[in-house]
C-alpha cells in the first residue's frame, strides 16, 4: 500500500472555460449575431413597452382621417378609418412576441419530452408510437390543421397557438431523438444506471441537458417559424381573432393596396421583416457558437 | 476474512446476435471474501465485463439475458431482485467504475451535482450534508482542494483525476463490493500506478471486496490476492497470485504470463505468443474451447469439455492435462 505521492502535479485549472463560456465567446467575435440580438433586445423593449402599456395603448381608437398621410403626429400616417399605424404596428410586436415565445417555448418543452422518451427507447413501443404521431402529424397540411383546429375550437383564440404547437414540435422532436439515441450509448448513461438512478431520472436529469444546445437553437428557429406562420394565417382569416397583428395588418391593407394606399403594407411587412431577419441571424450565430466542430 | 461477500454460482448469460443466441458467459462459479482484490483476467470479448455487468443486474436487455446461476450479495440473490430492488443495491452496496473516465462522466454537470446525486440517492442526505460528505471523499481520493474542485466540470479536469472522481464516486456510499472494469486501461502509465495504489489503499480503508476486471496481468500482479483467468466466457483457472504466477496450471494462462514482456531476465529475440485465433463464441469448437491452440493438446480435449476443478493447491483449474505444479 503505496502512499500518494505529495508530488502529483495537478496544473492550476485552466481558466473555466466550459460549453456555455466558450460559445459566448464564439458568439460575441460574430459581428452579424450581435447586430442581431441587438436588433431582437429592441424589439422586446417595444413590445414589453406595450404589454406594460407605455405606448401604442390607443392602436384602436381613431385619432386622424382617412388614409391621412405621414406626419409628426401620424409617424406611418393613418389606415382606412383613421387608426394610427404605427401605433398598431408597434402593438403587432407585442403580439409576434408573445405568440413566438409560447409556441417556441411549449413546442420546444413538448418536442423535447417526446423525443427524449423516443430516443432512449429506442426500437421499442414507445419510439414506434411516437414516431408515428409525428408521421400522422407531418402528413397533414399545417394550413388545413389550424382551420380544422380553429373549427373545432369553435374560433378560439388560441386555435392558432395550438396548431402551431401541435406542428413545430415534431421538428424538435426528430433531432432530440436522434442526439439521445447517440447519448445514451456514453458511459456516462451506463455509469449513472450503476449508481442506481431510475430510468426517469436519467433521462430528465442526466441526457435531456446535453442536448440543451439543440433545444436552443430549435427555439429560436420556432419562434421565427410561428412568426412567419402567423402573419399567413392572420391574412387568411385563421390566425389572430381579437387584437392587432402584422398578418391583420397586411390582409387590412389588401383594400388599401388596390386605392394605392400602401403604408399599412409596408409598416407591417418591413417591421416583420426586420424582426425575423435579427432573428434568424442570431439564431445562426448562436448555432455556428454551440457547435463544438466548428471553429473560429 | 473468509466470509465470502459474493458467491457466483453457475452464471451464464445469453446474447441475441445475427447469427442466433450466443452464450457470452458459461457456468461461471467464484466468490469473492470480504476485503480481498480479485482480478478477472482475459482477453477482449471474453466475457469479463459481461460478468461484471451481470453482478449489477447492468446486462444490456434486449439483445442480453442472464439464463441461469445464483449472484449471491451477503447470501440474498440478486437475480431475484425486481428493478427496483436492483437501484437501491447498485451505487450503494455494489458499485462500479468504468474503463473510459472521459466518458463515464456527464459533461455537462458539475462534479458535485454527480456526486451528491448518489449520496441523496442512497443515504437520503441533505443537500448540504451531501456536498460535505462528497467533499470529503473528493479529499480521500487524492484531490487536492476538494472544495474548490467540487464546482469544476469533468473537461476541466485530468484523466486522471476524473478517475479519481469515479473512484470517490463509486465508495462514496460506502459499498460492500467495488466493480472495477479496466479503471486504468485509458490511463498513462505512471497515473495508472497512482489510481491503482489509490484503489488497493481505499479497499484497506474501507475494508471493502473488489473485482478488478482487467486484461492486463501486470496490473493484476500489482493488485491482486486472488485472480480468475476467463476464457471463451468460460473460468480456465483460479489461483492465488502466487502461484498463479510461479506456476500456472492451465496451459492458456500460461501462455499469457509468457508473452508479458519482461525486462530484468533473459533477453529473448521473439516474445512468446499463443498461436492461434480466439474462436468465435457463436461457433465454439466441440471439447475445450482452447484445444485448437493447446501445446498440450491430445484426443480426449476434443471430446469433454473440462470443468473447472479445485486442485490440490488453493486454486482450480478447467484442464484434462494441466501443467505439475512446480515448487520452488
Amino acid at each position: 500500500m503505496a502512499a500518494v505521492p505529495e508530488t502529483i502535479v495537478f496544473v492550476a485549472a485552466p481558466p473555466r472555460q466550459g460549453l456555455w463560456s466558450k460559445a459566448f465567446h464564439k458568439f460575441c467575435r460574430d459581428r452579424a449575431g450581435l447586430v442581431g440580438l441587438w436588433v431582437v433586445l429592441l424589439y422586446a423593449i417595444v413590445a414589453l413597452g406595450v404589454w406594460l402599456g407605455f405606448w401604442a395603448g390607443d392602436w384602436a381608437d381613431v385619432t386622424g382621417p382617412k388614409w391621412g398621410p405621414v406626419s409628426a403626429q401620424h409617424w406611418f400616417g393613418t389606415n382606412l378609418i383613421g387608426q394610427d399605424i404605427f401605433a398598431r404596428a408597434l402593438y403587432s410586436t407585442r403580439t409576434a412576441f408573445e405568440l413566438g415565445l409560447v409556441v417556441a417555448v411549449l413546442s420546444t418543452f413538448v418536442g423535447a419530452v417526446f423525443g427524449a422518451f423516443a430516443g432512449f427507447f429506442s426500437g421499442g413501443w414507445i419510439d414506434e408510437l411516437v414516431l408515428w404521431f409525428m408521421g400522422v402529424i407531418d402528413s397533414i397540411p399545417f394550413y388545413l390543421l389550424v382551420a380544422a383546429i380553429a373549427f373545432s375550437l369553435g374560433d378560439s383564440p388560441y386555435a392558432m397557438y395550438i396548431a402551431m404547437i401541435a406542428t413545430f414540435w415534431v421538428g424538435t422532436s426528430r433531432l432530440v431523438r436522434g442526439e439521445v439515441i447517440k447519448l445514451k450509448e456514453f458511459e456516462f448513461v451506463e455509469a449513472a444506471h450503476a449508481i442506481g438512478l431510475s430510468e426517469l431520472a436519467i433521462i430528465f436529469r442526466h441526457i435531456l441537458p446535453n442536448t440543451f444546445h439543440i433545444l436552443l437553437v430549435q427555439a429560436t428557429i420556432t419562434f421565427v417559424a410561428a412568426i412567419k406562420s402567423e402573419v399567413i394565417l392572420s391574412f387568411l382569416g385563421i390566425g389572430i381573432q381579437d387584437g392587432m397583428s402584422w398578418g391583420l395588418m397586411i390582409a387590412e391593407s389588401t383594400i388599401e393596396v388596390l386605392a394605392g394606399f400602401f403604408n399599412n403594407f409596408i409598416a407591417a411587412s418591413l417591421l416583420m421583416f426586420g424582426l425575423v431577419m435579427a432573428f434568424n441571424m442570431f439564431s445562426d450565430a448562436l448555432q455556428d457558437a454551440l457547435d463544438p466542430r466548428s471553429v473560429r | 476474512m473468509t466470509r465470502p461477500v459474493l458467491e457466483v454460482r453457475d452464471l451464464a448469460v445469453e446474447f441475441d446476435t445475427e447469427n442466433g443466441r450466443v452464450r457470452a458467459v458459461n457456468n461461471v462459479s467464484f466468490s469473492v471474501n470480504a476485503g480481498e482484490v480479485v482480478g478477472l483476467v482475459g482477453e477482449s470479448g471474453c466475457g469479463k465485463t459481461v460478468t461484471g455487468l451481470s453482478l449489477l443486474g447492468l446486462v444490456p436487455s434486449p439483445p442480453g439475458e442472464v439464463v441461469n446461476g445464483e449472484i449471491l450479495l451477503d447470501g440474498h440473490d440478486l437475480l431475484k431482485l425486481n428493478e427496483v430492488g436492483m437501484r437501491k443495491i447498485r451505487g450503494g452496496e455494489v458499485s462500479m467504475i468504468f474503463q473510459e473516465p472521459m466518458t463515464a462522466l456527464n459533461p455537462v454537470l458539475t462534479v458535485g451535482y454527480q456526486m451528491t446525486e448518489v449520496l441523496r440517492l442512497h443515504k437520503s442526505l441533505s443537500k448540504r450534508q451531501a456536498r460535505n460528505a462528497a467533499i470529503e471523499m473528493l479529499g480521500i481520493v487524492g484531490i487536492p482542494v476538494p472544495s474548490k474542485r467540487i464546482d469544476e466540470y469533468p473537461h476541466e479536469m485530468s484523466g486522471g483525476m476524473r478517475q479519481r472522481v469515479m473512484i470517490a464516486m463509486a465508495l462514496s456510499c460506502g459499498p460492500k463490493l467495488l466493480i472495477a472494469d479496466e479503471p486504468t486501461t485509458a490511463l498513462d502509465v505512471t497515473t495508472q500506478a497512482q489510481v491503482l495504489d489509490e484503489i488497493v489503499r481505499l479497499q484497506h480503508q474501507f475494508e471493502m471486496a473488489v473485482i478488478l476486471i482487467t486484461h492486463d496481468l501486470g496490473v493484476v500482479a500489482q493488485t491482486c490476492q486472488r485472480a480468475l483467468v476467463m476464457y471463451c466466457g468460460e473460468l480456465v483457472e483460479a489461483a492465488p497470485i502466487d502461484s498463479l504466477f510461479a506456476s500456472p496450471r492451465h496451459p492458456y494462462t500460461q501462455g499469457l504470463i509468457r508473452s508479458i514482456p519482461r525486462i530484468r531476465e533473459h533477453k529473448i529475440d521473439r516474445l512468446p505468443v499463443i498461436e492461434g485465433m480466439v474462436p468465435d463464441i457463436a461457433a465454439l469448437p466441440e471439447g475445450c474451447h482452447f484445444a485448437d491452440r493447446c501445446n498440450r493438446v491430445q484426443a480426449d480435449c476434443h471430446e469433454r469439455s473440462p470443468v473447472l476443478t479445485p486442485s490440490a493447491e488453493a486454486g482450480a483449474v478447467a484442464c484434462w492435462h494441466p501443467l505439475e505444479p512446480q515448487h520452488d
